[in-house]
Formats: C-alpha cells, structure tokens, sequence
C-alpha cells in the first residue's frame, strides 16, 4: 500500500478542501448565512482568469492580480445586490437568496463561455514530480496548494487578531448591533467579508480548475465537500476548517483505496458521527442559550 | 343609456339571440379529440430531436445539429419524393423529465411523423414507451442501451455499438495486438460503465485471465488520486476507462502527478481527440478508443460531401464526432423514406427500415430485421496523436461474443 503517496495526495486536496471552506467561513463568521453561490463565484472567478489567458494572452502574474480584482468585486457586488436589498430577512430567506445568485452565476457563464470543458492551467508543470523519500512523490501542484494555504492561513491570524478591520468583523460576528453602537460601520464588514471570502473562493477555484476541467458546474462538488470539511472542524473556527479539510482529504483518500466504492459518501458518513457528538464541530465550542 | 323600454327589450333580444348561437355552437360541434397531425403532408415531414443544447452534458447537443446539416442537404436536393423534411430540435438539457414535455410538445402538437438521435440513456428511457405506444419511430438513439433493444420494440431502431460489444472488441485488441496482460478498469458505476466492465470480463475470461484491478467512479466525484494509486499499485500495463469526459481527463491528469503511465483504452464517449487533447492540456495523445464513426478527416466520398456541405451550410460548426456522428444516426430514416416512395405510412416506413441489411454510410454497417432493431457490434480502434489528430489502429470490427445476436 502506496502510505506516503496516499498521505501526500489526501493532504493535498484536504488542503484545498479547508482553503475553501475558510471562504465559507468568512462568511458565516460575519452574517452566519451559509453561502450557497460560493462555489459558482469561485468558478466565475476562474473563468474571469481562463478568458484573460486565453483571449487576451496576458502573464499568469497579471490575470491572476486581475482576477484577484475581479473576485473582490464580484464578492462585494452579491452582497450589495442580493442580500442587503431584502428586508429583514430570515437565515432561511437569506440561503435562499444565495441559491438564486448561485443559478444566475452559473447561467451567465454558461451563456458567456458555454457547457463546453475548458482547460485552465497554473503555471506549473503538472508531470514534474520530486520524490523527497521513497515511496512519496510530490508533485507542483500540491506543493503550490499546500504554499499558498500556508500563506493565507497566516495572513488570516494576523488579520484577525492584530488589525482593526479584523478585529471589527470579529466584533459584527459577536454582537452586529453593539458592534454598531461601538461605531463600526457593520455593511462595510459584510461587503469587506464577501470581497474577502470571494477572493480566497477564487484562488481555490483555480486549485480545483488546474487538477480538473472548467466548466460551469465543476464547482459545485468541491463546494459539498468543503462545506462538509467546515462543518467537521466546526462553522467558527479557521484552523477548524483547515484541519477538517485535511480530515476529509486523509479520510477520503485512504478508504477510497481500499474500498472504491465508499469513496464519495464515506466522509459524510464520518462527519454525521463526529456531529452526533460534537454538534459544533471538532473545534468549536458548543454553546447553549439559556433562557 | 337607452333611450326607450323598446330599445332596451330589442337589445336583450339580441344578446340572448347571440347567446343561443353560441351554445348551440358549442353544443352540436362535432365532438372528437384534437386530432394528432399525421406527421407529415403532401409538402413536408416533420422529423423531431431532443438534446442538450444547453447544460452540463451541452457538448453533446452537436449531435442533434449534425442532423440538421444532412436534412438542410436533403432539403437542398429537392427533399425526398417531392416532400421537403422539417426538423425539430427541442432542448431537454439532458434532464429526463424535461425530455418528456418536449417529446410531448412535439409530438402532439407539432405532429412528428418520427424521431431520430436523443443524446442520453436516461432520457430516451424516460420517453421510449410514449413513443411506441404512439407508434412513432425512432431511429438511432444516441446511446447504447440494452433496453432500447430488448424486448423488441417495432418502432426503435438502434445505430450505436453496445458499450459491451467495444469492450470486448478494445480488450481482445489490447491482449492480442498490445501484448498486455495486466489489465485494470475504471467504470462509472451505473449502466454505462457496468456494460463496459461486463464486456471486458467477457473477452478475459475467453484468454482465462482476469481484470487486475475494477474500480467503480461516481461520475460527480473530481478527485480520483486514489483510485489511480490503487491502478498503479495492481501493476496495470493498460487501463481500460468507461468513464465520462471530465472524469477522464482528471484520471489522466492524477495520472501525471503520481508518475503512473499505462496505456490508457477509452470508449468511443471520449473519442472527440480535438477536445480531449485540449482540455487535457495535451495528455490525451497517445490515448486508444473504439469509435463508431469514421475519421474526422476520412477520404470516404460521404465524409468528403457532409464535411464541405458544413463549411458552406453550418461554418460556426466544429467538425467534430459527435456532430457528424448525428448525421449518422439519422442517415437510416431518410434512406427508407427514400425506400418508401410517395405512399408514406408507418407501416410502410418500418418495413423498409426492417429490411437493412449491412447499409453503410459513415458508420458501422447496419442489418436490421423484423426480429432484432440493434444494428451493429462493430467499432473501429483509433488512436489519439498530435495535436488531437486521429490515427486509425483498426478498421471495423465485429464482436464474435455480442450476446444479444444469440
């Protein structure tokens, strides 16, 4: 049994897995709505990406740093357009309307880029592989999700707990009307969550576009499972969902070599144990209100 | 106002006058059902397909345009015994049930003489017992589906090889021209993929060998490292894939980044070489699949005509396999149209289609009887080279084993 190689590969798509559900995460924290249309902004995204590579043949630097732009926008603009026009709405009206947004985003790029697979590649050389001890070959890709995942995942501690904005969405997701009393301008959170969490959604997206083929529904399998791995490590908790992320990708990879056919339900499975007795998640405490 | 009582009585009169005529006319008309429209007339007939058009599997929606393209070339050459042919595409978005309102819509109000295509086993599923009991015909189904065939349905005829007939037909292909004896599959886990898996086993068993490894795939799932580990880890010299498109590039793809390098057997589904080779970034050259058309670039005197009439007629069309193989499965129906003569009648029209025997355009050769309506169990094995050119490995061959001949 090929351990080191399993061990590489379930980290690898685990860590991609907790990139995007910190995406979703993002979200919750702030407005504790569960953002159904964030699979299809991150596939909008990386389609933004596929056509200024392909039509305009611009660097990757550059259609990255744009689409980077773009995701921001995007992510800012659902907010102001479908969620903040409706009034007073439930969490349920609120995952409602992400579900609308999610079908016009995939509508629009069906329309604009048709059903048709497309191929979206990062700038590495997917055949190029090291094997650092024997038996585990490492390959670009993972080395660059489990680079970039590093990054974020530090930007993120040092957003959260030494800057004001960061410490101002901590504040909205605690208490939105004391946050607001406090003087902080809680819309602007909400937009400045979105454009955040669309812009982590994207680079993901483009992990997931690079290991398989663009098209408009590709993410919305990734999407379960990332939102599986948030559930795991818990709604709330960053380093949660990373570690959850891995879970699922360790979980996934190892039964999936053994017993193939439990490979797509196997991880829902594990996680409706884990919810049975930690309903929190594995990282979150679980509060109760008493009345 | 009325100016008068006499002028208020004249105008009752009269509404109650009016009111009589239109019960009685509702009443006494001759009470039958909205007639079905007899499918075709002295000038036209009216020929219908679903498909994707739109969607997740649109890619496959060409078939039903490159049944338009030879319908515009009959049309252009005077129609058929003086009868111009008009054709019908609905969109079902490869959703059955969306599959059944349109086939639906077509049949009772546009009044369909026939079908022919129909992307997809689910969806055709969903309406071939309507349109038999409608006794419309169906010509060439654009799937490979033993319920199409069995039982006998007299107005289905089925054009697409069996996916278990080019299982068989790839392996022996693999053991006895590739020298290959560890042979693994990877098989979506539904009809399609069962098929292949059950065709090839067919074949081993023949050689007393069997699969070294049999992995099933969801066709939603988008990570498949370790199930390609697994094929690396059996020793596999040649991976057989009953897989769809996406999910086979991404094999191919995990392939690369593990280092495992087999020669990888597909069926004909991902036999567009153009599209494979691009959106697998280039791995798919090298890759083997049955097909059941002819080379995209085919000297046959046949693909020479379509392929010109498609500049001319449809220029925003790629000439790929999928768009002409909808020339071939509707092909059949205009032949025993052309068969029948002026006299058109169901029954005229299933009778000639009954009587095929080895009818060969740009497929396989097609025998059909009163008996038996699956066509053929012969594909071709072509190869995928550079730069998504199409390289022909063998010419048709037929499956000794196909069951459903016995």
């Amino acid at each position: 049994m090929p351990i080191g190689q399993l061990l590489v590969e379930g980290l690898a798509i685990g860590a991609c897995y907790g990139l995007f559900a910190t995406a979703v995460v993002i979200i919750y924290k702030t407005s504790e709505v569960v953002n159904f249309a964030q699979g299809e902004m991150a596939m909008f995204s990386s389609f933004v990406a596929f056509h200024i590579l392909s039509a305009y043949q611009y660097p990757f630097w550059l259609a990255f740093v744009i689409t980077m732009l773009f995701s921001i926008l995007l992510g800012i603009l659902i907010e102001f357009l479908f969620l903040r026009p409706a009034k007073h709405p439930s969490i349920l009206g609120m995952i409602v309307i992400t579900l609308g947004a999610e079908m016009f985003l995939m509508g629009l790029a069906s329309w604009k880029w048709g059903a048709e697979q497309k191929f979206f590649s990062l700038p590495l050389n997917p055949s190029v592989t090291y094997e650092p001890i024997k038996g585990m070959i490492i390959n670009n890709w993972a080395i660059a999700v489990f680079a970039v995942t590093a990054c974020i995942m530090l930007f993120l501690y040092i957003f959260f707990k030494f800057t004001k904005l960061g410490v101002a969405m901590r504040a909205t997701q605690q208490n939105k009307h004391a946050a607001k009393i406090m003087g902080i301008r809680t819309e602007r959170v909400f937009s400045f969550a979105w454009g955040f969490s669309s812009l982590i959604g994207a680079v993901a997206g483009m992990f997931f576009a690079s290991r398989a083929t663009l098209d408009p529904a590709f993410m919305m399998e990734p999407f379960l499972r990332a939102f599986a791995a948030a559930v795991l490590g818990g709604l709330m908790s960053i380093p949660g969902v990373i570690i959850g992320g891995a879970l699922m990708g360790l979980i996934e990879n190892f039964f999936g070599y053994f017993w193939p056919h439990w490979k797509p339900i196997i991880a829902f499975i594990v996680i409706i144990l884990v919810l049975c007795l930690r309903p929190s998640g594995l990282f979150t405490k679980h509060y109760v209100k008493k009345v | 106002m009325f100016i008068n009582k006499e002028d208020a009585m004249i105008f009752k009169k009269k509404w109650v006058v009016l009111w009589i005529a239109v019960w009685a006319v509702l009443c006494l008309a001759p009470v039958a059902p909205a007639a079905t429209p007899a499918g075709f007339d002295d000038n036209e007939i009216r020929i219908g397909q679903w498909g994707p058009q739109t969607g997740p599997a649109a890619p496959w929606g060409s078939v039903a345009r490159g049944s338009k393209l030879l319908f515009d070339i009959v049309n252009e050459e005077g129609g058929i015994h003086g009868r111009k042919i008009k054709y019908f595409i609905r969109d079902d978005m490869y959703n059955p049930a969306q599959t059944v309102g349109v086939v639906k819509e077509l049949v009772e109000r546009q009044g369909v003489f026939a079908f022919v295509g129909g992307v997809g086993s689910a969806t055709g599923m969903a309406v071939k017992d309507y349109l038999a009991a409608n006794k419309i015909i169906w010509v060439g189904p654009s799937a490979a589906d033993q319920d199409f065939i069995q039982p006998l349905n007299p107005y289905l005829f089925a054009v697409y090889p069996l996916y278990r007939d080019e299982a068989n037909v790839l392996t022996k292909y693999i053991v006895e021209n590739l020298k290959m004896k560890k042979i693994g599959i990877l098989y979506q886990n539904d009809a399609y993929g069962k098929d292949g898996l059950e065709g090839a086993k067919e074949r081993l068993a023949t050689y007393k060998m069997s699969l070294v490894a049999e992995i099933p795939v969801e066709p939603t799932e988008k990570d498949f490292a370790s199930q390609v580990l697994r094929l690396k880890n059996s020793g596999a010299e040649a991976v057989l894939m009953y897989v769809g498109v996406p999910t086979s590039v991404i094999v191919v793809k995990t392939a690369a980044n593990v280092g495992f390098k087999p020669q990888w057997v597909a069926a004909n589904t991902c036999s567009d070489y153009p599209l494979m080779f691009k959106i697998s970034g280039g791995l798919w050259e090298g890759v083997i699949t049955g097909s059941f058309g002819e080379l995209p670039d085919s000297k046959n005197p046949l693909m020479v005509k379509y392929r010109e009439a498609a500049k001319r007629l449809s220029p925003q069309e790629r000439w790929g396999v999928f768009y002409y193989a909808g020339i071939l499965f509707a092909d059949p129906l205009v032949e025993a149209l052309k068969k029948v003569g002026r006299n058109l009648s169901t029954d005229a029209v299933v009778k000639a289609l009954n009587a095929f025997k080895d009818y060969q355009t740009i497929g396989p050769k097609i025998t059909w009887t009163d008996k038996q309506h699956q066509g053929t169990d012969s594909v071709t094995i072509q190869k995928c080279g550079p730069n998504g050119s199409s390289i022909q490995l063998q010419d048709w061959t037929t499956n000794d084993m196909a069951t459903w001949k016995k």
